[in-house]
C-alpha cells in the first residue's frame, strides 16, 4: 500500500533532480550550435552550425567577434590542478597513514585539517590576500592561489584515505614485517597497491576541486587569471554562444577526465577478476 | 635442549587494564608449544608481544640469548602465521610465498634459480602443488592456511608463532591440518609456538602446553599431566572438561553452599579453595542406590542431554543451582535413560577429585 504510493513519487523526484541536473547543460548544449557570427546566445535557433566550435578554435575568418581570452588561463588551471593534485594527494596519504595510530592531539590535528574545506572561500581567499599585501609577497596563480588550493582540496584527499584506511586490514603489514621487510618496503610493496584505488579516488578529487576552483583564486591569484576567472571576465563585456562551445567542449573533457579514472580503477582491481575468470575455465 | 626463546616477566597494560602481568616462559628448541587460554586471557597480546607488533612495559625477551624487546618486528627473524591468514590479496600464491625472500632487509634472494627452487620445495612440502599460478582469493580456507605457512616457513624461522592458526577452518579441516602441522614442523625443525582457545587442539598438538589465564601463567607441562592434574582451579576452568565448585574446607571436608564432600587424598594449595571433578569420571545412579565408602554423591535433577557422536553429555542441576556436567563414553557405558525432571545421585570415587585450598 505505502510502497505504491512512495515509488511514484521518488520517480518523479528523481526525474525533478536530473532535469535539474542537466538541463542547464543541455541548454548550453543546444545554444552552442547557434548559427554564427550573428546569432546570440538565445532561442530560437535560427539555423544549425558548428561556426562557434570553429570559433574556439580560431578557425573561422575574422569577425567583430574578438576570440575568448581564456586560453591562457585554460593552461593555468590545467598546470595549476595537476600540482595541486599531487602536492594534496601526497600530504593526505601521509596524514591519513599518521592517523592510523591515535596520537596525542590527534583530534584537534583532524579538526585543523578539515578546516581547510569548511571555511568560506571568499574569506579565506581575502584573508590570504591581505597577509600577502602586508608581508610583500606577490600574489600569483602559482603561489599563493596554489597555497590555497591545496588547502582546500587537502582535506577531501585526507578523508579519503582516512576511509580507505578504515578498511585496511593492518595485519598483512604485520605479515610483511615478521618475513623481515622493512616497514618502508612494506608500503611500497603492500600497502600502496592495496590502497591505490583509493589514491585514484584522491587524486580525481583533489584535480577536480581545483580545476574550477573561484572563489579563492579569486582574491589569491593576482593578475593572470585562472579558467574560472577568465570565463568570469568574459560575462561582464558581451556573450556569445563560443562560450557556450567552449563549455561543452570543457565538459567533455571531464567526462575524459572520469572515463581515464574509470579505466585505471579497473586495471587495478582487474587481477582478482582475472584470477576469478581462470578458476571457471 | 638450549632455549630458543626465554621471556622474563613481561608485563604489557592497555589503559589501566593490564592485558599480561609477569609471564615468564621457556620455549626449547625444536618444540611444539601450545598456549592455551580463554579469550581475554592475554594469549594473542603475548605473540604480539614476541613478534615485535606490540612494545612491552616492562620484562625481557630473550630470543637465541639477546634481548629483542626494543627490536623492530622486521629485524626479529621470528615467523608468525595469521588467524585470518593475511595473505597478500595483490599477490598470486606463488608470490606470496615468495615475498619474504625477495623483499627482506637481510639477506634478499635475488637468484631467481634459488628462489624458483626454494619456492617450490617449500610449494610441495605443504602440497600445494599446481596452485602457484592462482590468486590468494581463489583457493580454498585450507590452502589458504597453507600459503600463510608456506610464506613464514620458506625463511626457515628458528621459531614460528601461530595465532589460532586453525581457528578459520571448518571442524573437519581442522582436525587434517592438526596433523599436517605436526608433519611440516618435525620435518623442519623448527620451534611452533600455537595459540588456541580450543583445549582439545592444545592437547592434541602441543609436546608442552602452556595455560594462560587473565594475563598469567596458569601451568606448563605436557598434555597428559596438565589434562589429568591441572595445578589450579583457573586451569581446570580453561581445559572444559571439570565440574568445578567453590566454597571453603573445613576440617575433613570440603563445603560448597549446602554440599558436603568428604575429603580424601592431597590438597592442592591455592588461594581460592575449589573442588572439581571430570566430567567424565561421574556415573549417574538412581536416586536411591547406596554408596561405598570410598564414593561421593550430589543429589541433582537431570535437565538435558547432549550427543556427541561417541559420547552423551548429561546436564543436572544440583539443589542450589549448581549445573553439573556428566560425560559419558559410549564405549565405557550404553547411554542411559534418564528421565527429565527426575532426580538422581551422581557418584564418584573422593580420589578422583581435586581439591584446591
Amino acid at each position: 500500500m505505502q510502497t505504491t504510493f512512495i515509488k511514484p513519487v521518488l520517480g518523479v523526484y528523481t526525474a525533478l533532480f536530473l532535469l535539474f541536473l542537466y538541463g542547464p547543460f543541455v541548454v548550453l548544449g543546444i545554444l552552442s550550435f547557434q548559427i554564427g557570427p550573428n546569432g546570440g546566445p538565445q532561442f530560437p535557433i535560427i539555423e544549425w552550425s558548428t561556426y562557434w566550435y570553429q570559433h574556439v578554435f580560431g578557425l573561422t575568418p575574422p569577425s567583430r567577434i574578438a576570440p575568448l581570452p581564456i586560453y591562457e588561463g585554460l593552461a593555468r588551471s590545467l598546470t595549476l590542478a595537476f600540482m595541486t593534485m599531487i602536492v594534496s594527494t601526497v600530504l593526505g596519504v601521509m596524514s591519513a597513514q599518521a592517523f592510523r595510530t591515535k596520537f596525542k592531539g590527534s583530534d584537534v590535528v583532524f579538526y585543523l585539517i578539515v578546516l581547510g574545506m569548511m571555511v568560506p572561500g571568499v574569506l579565506v581567499g581575502l584573508g590570504l590576500a591581505l597577509v600577502a599585501n602586508s608581508v610583500g609577497i606577490d600574489r600569483t596563480w602559482w603561489s599563493t592561489a596554489f597555497v590555497l588550493h591545496v588547502v582546500y582540496t587537502f582535506p577531501f584527499a585526507f578523508l579519503v584515505m582516512l576511509a580507505i584506511f578504515n578498511r585496511f586490514d593492518p595485519s598483512v603489514e604485520e605479515a610483511a614485517w615478521s618475513l623481515g621487510v622493512s616497514p618502508i618496503k612494506t608500503f611500497r610493496k603492500v600497502t600502496f597497491p592495496l590502497i591505490f584505488p583509493g589514491v585514484l579516488s584522491a587524486m580525481l578529487f583533489a584535480f577536480t576541486l581545483s580545476y574550477d576552483e573561484f572563489s579563492r583564486t579569486l582574491f589569491a591569484s593576482g593578475r593572470d587569471l585562472t579558467l574560472p576567472l577568465a570565463i568570469y571576465g568574459t560575462f561582464s563585456i558581451e556573450i556569445h554562444p563560443n562560450i557556450f562551445a567552449f563549455g561543452v567542449l570543457t565538459t567533455l573533457f571531464s567526462f575524459a577526465l572520469l572515463a581515464v579514472y574509470a579505466i585505471l580503477m579497473t586495471v587495478s582491481l582487474r587481477r582478482a577478476k582475472r584470477l576469478a575468470i581462470q578458476e571457471d575455465a | 635442549m638450549a632455549d630458543v626463546l626465554r621471556i622474563e616477566g613481561l608485563g604489557k597494560s592497555y589503559g589501566s587494564k593490564p592485558a599480561l602481568r609477569d609471564v615468564s616462559l621457556a620455549v626449547a628448541d625444536n618444540e611444539y608449544v601450545s598456549l592455551l587460554g580463554p579469550s581475554g586471557s592475554g594469549k594473542t597480546v603475548l605473540l604480539q608481544l614476541i613478534a615485535g607488533f606490540e612494545l612491552p612495559d616492562r620484562g625481557r625477551i630473550l630470543f637465541d640469548g639477546s634481548d629483542i624487546a626494543s627490536v623492530p618486528a622486521h629485524e626479529r627473524g621470528i615467523g608468525f602465521v595469521f588467524q585470518n591468514f593475511a595473505l597478500f590479496p595483490h599477490l598470486s600464491v606463488y608470490d606470496n610465498i615468495g615475498f619474504g625472500l625477495v623483499n627482506r632487509q637481510s639477506d634478499p634472494v635475488t637468484d631467481p634459480v634459488v628462489l624458483s627452487s626454494r619456492i617450490r620445495e617449500m610449494v610441495e612440502l605443504v602440497g600445494l602443488s599446481g596452485l602457484e599460478d592462482r590468486g590468494v582469493h581463489q583457493i580454498s580456507g585450507g590452502q589458504r592456511q597453507r600459503v600463510a605457512l608456506a610464506r613464514t616457513l620458506v625463511s626457515q624461522p628458528r621459531i614460528v608463532l601461530l595465532d589460532e592458526p586453525l581457528g578459520a577452518l571448518d571442524a573437519n579441516l581442522r582436525t587434517r591440518m592438526r596433523g599436517e602441522l605436526r608433519r611440516i614442523r618435525s620435518q623442519l625443525g623448527i620451534t611452533f609456538l600455537h595459540v588456541t582457545g580450543s583445549e582439545t587442539e592444545a592437547l592434541a598438538m602441543g609436546d608442552r602446553i602452556v595455560v594462560l589465564n587473565e594475563g598469567m601463567i596458569g601451568q606448563v607441562d605436557t598434555p597428559d599431566i596438565v589434562y589429568n592434574s591441572p595445578l589450579s582451579p583457573n586451569v581446570a576452568h580453561s581445559l572444559n572438561c571439570y565440574n568445578l565448585f567453590t566454597g571453603s574446607i573445613q576440617s575433613s571436608s570440603f563445603l560448597a553452599g549446602t554440599h558436603r564432600f568428604p575429603l580424601n587424598g592431597t590438597l592442592h594449595p591455592n588461594p581460592t579453595p575449589a573442588y572439581a571433578i571430570r566430567q567424565d569420571l561421574i556415573s549417574v545412579r538412581p536416586g536411591n542406590a547406596s554408596l561405598a565408602s570410598s564414593e561421593v554423591a550430589l543429589t541433582a535433577t537431570y535437565l538435558a542431554s547432549e550427543y556427541t557422536g561417541a559420547a552423551f553429555m548429561y546436564f543436572f542441576r544440583a539443589e542450589d543451582g549448581h549445573i553439573v556436567e556428566v560425560e559419558n563414553h559410549l564405549s565405557h557405558r550404553a547411554a542411559q535413560n534418564l528421565d527429565v525432571n527426575a532426580t538422581y545421585q551422581l557418584v564418584w570415587k573422593a580420589d578422583d577429585a581435586l581439591v584446591y585450598g
